[in-house]
């Protein structure tokens, strides 16, 4: 099953500068396991070896991953993952 | 108009985000802004800190901008701050406002900031931008959800500032303007904290999701550790932005 994935600006230099990519998994986890296959270096940027990092969220449609069983979340047909990274500057 | 007449706000930070924020706020007819910034002007800043000019090239950024806002809104009363945010004089600053405006550009700051507020009780409006992307996010006085929420801490490494990866103007006027209409819908009471904004100026496209309270956040859970501003929290642990 295809998800759609949204990547914010400061990731897309590892997706070639696509705002949005498609990666296969019925978690998040696996998604995230197979954007690193296509978009290798992406991984490293959302997780640590606790999961997800602390200055990243992960959302499935509006909900925080962290509320709904993190990369264990089950994805279903039409989910949309988006990544919100914490970002400074102004 | 009359709340907002009565009310004092904090801008943190007369930058991309502070300037246009404190005129959105001046014009919509807020009675007092308090301006924090050490900085000067500088003219990498003028493509975006809407207060400048270039003849204000060199002079302390807090002056120039309360004479080009009191000029804009001549009822205005503006309290400059010629200083930094820092662990030893956040907790007075913000205790001397309803309300608080991020327009910092670095996190160490922006966790100071909301952990000041959380502890003297003020809501808070943050905003970040960087390159084509920024972020709102409104907190309220009670504190939960709050910043740290959102994000548990500082992160490891070097994050991008403006200064170093850039960042569009336009991006900055559209977080400022959401900035100061979330902070002017928490001085009147509108039910808007824990709305997080976010804006992509390439794709030309905003969300808004609602943030919940982190179970056993450190800054406002029942299980808090965050007590008072210890300088060593404040420390940038090192890597980028993710």
């Amino acid at each position: 099953m295809d998800t759609l994935v949204r990547i914010p600006a400061a990731l897309r230099s590892l997706t070639g500068g696509a705002d949005e990519v498609s990666a296969e998994g019925g978690t998040v986890g696996a998604v995230i396991e197979d954007l690193e296959r296509r978009h290798p270096g992406l991984r490293d940027r959302l997780l640590d070896e606790k999961g997800v990092r602390r200055f990243v969220n992960i959302y499935v449609g509006e909900e925080d991953v962290r509320f709904t069983g993190g990369l264990a979340t089950e994805l279903k047909s039409g989910d949309q993952i988006s990544i919100v990274p914490a970002i400074a500057g102004g | 108009m009359t709340r907002l007449a009565d009310a004092r706000v904090l801008v943190v930070g007369v930058g991309g985000l502070g300037c246009p924020a404190a005129l959105a706020l001046a014009l919509a007819g807020v009675g007092t802004l308090g301006l924090v910034d050490d900085d000067r002007v500088d003219a990498s800043n003028l493509h975006r800190q809407i207060l400048f000019g270039e003849a204000d090239v060199g002079e302390p950024k807090v002056s120039v901008a309360a004479k080009a806002l009191v000029a804009r809104a001549p009822s205005l009363r503006v309290e400059p701050h010629d200083a930094r945010l820092t662990p030893r004089n956040a907790r007075e600053l913000v205790r001397g406002y309803d309300l608080a405006i991020d327009g910092s550009d670095n996190f160490a700051t922006k966790f100071l900031l909301a952990d000041a507020c959380a502890l003297e009780r003020r809501p808070v409006v943050h905003g970040a931008a960087i390159r084509w992307h920024g972020t709102a996010l409104a907190v309220s006085a009670e504190g939960a959800p709050c910043y740290r929420c959102l994000f548990e801490d500082l992160p490891e490494g070097e994050a991008a500032t403006c200064d170093s990866a850039g960042v569009v103007g336009p991006v900055v006027g559209v977080v400022a303007a959401a900035q100061a209409d979330l902070a002017i819908s928490l001085l009147t009471d509108l039910v808007v904290a824990g709305e997080l904004v976010t804006f992509d100026g390439l794709a030309m496209t905003a969300r808004r999701r609602t943030v919940r309270p982190r179970r056993g956040c450190a800054l406002c859970s029942e299980d808090r550790s965050i007590a008072s501003l210890t300088t060593s929290r404040y420390v940038a642990q090192a890597a980028c932005e993710a």
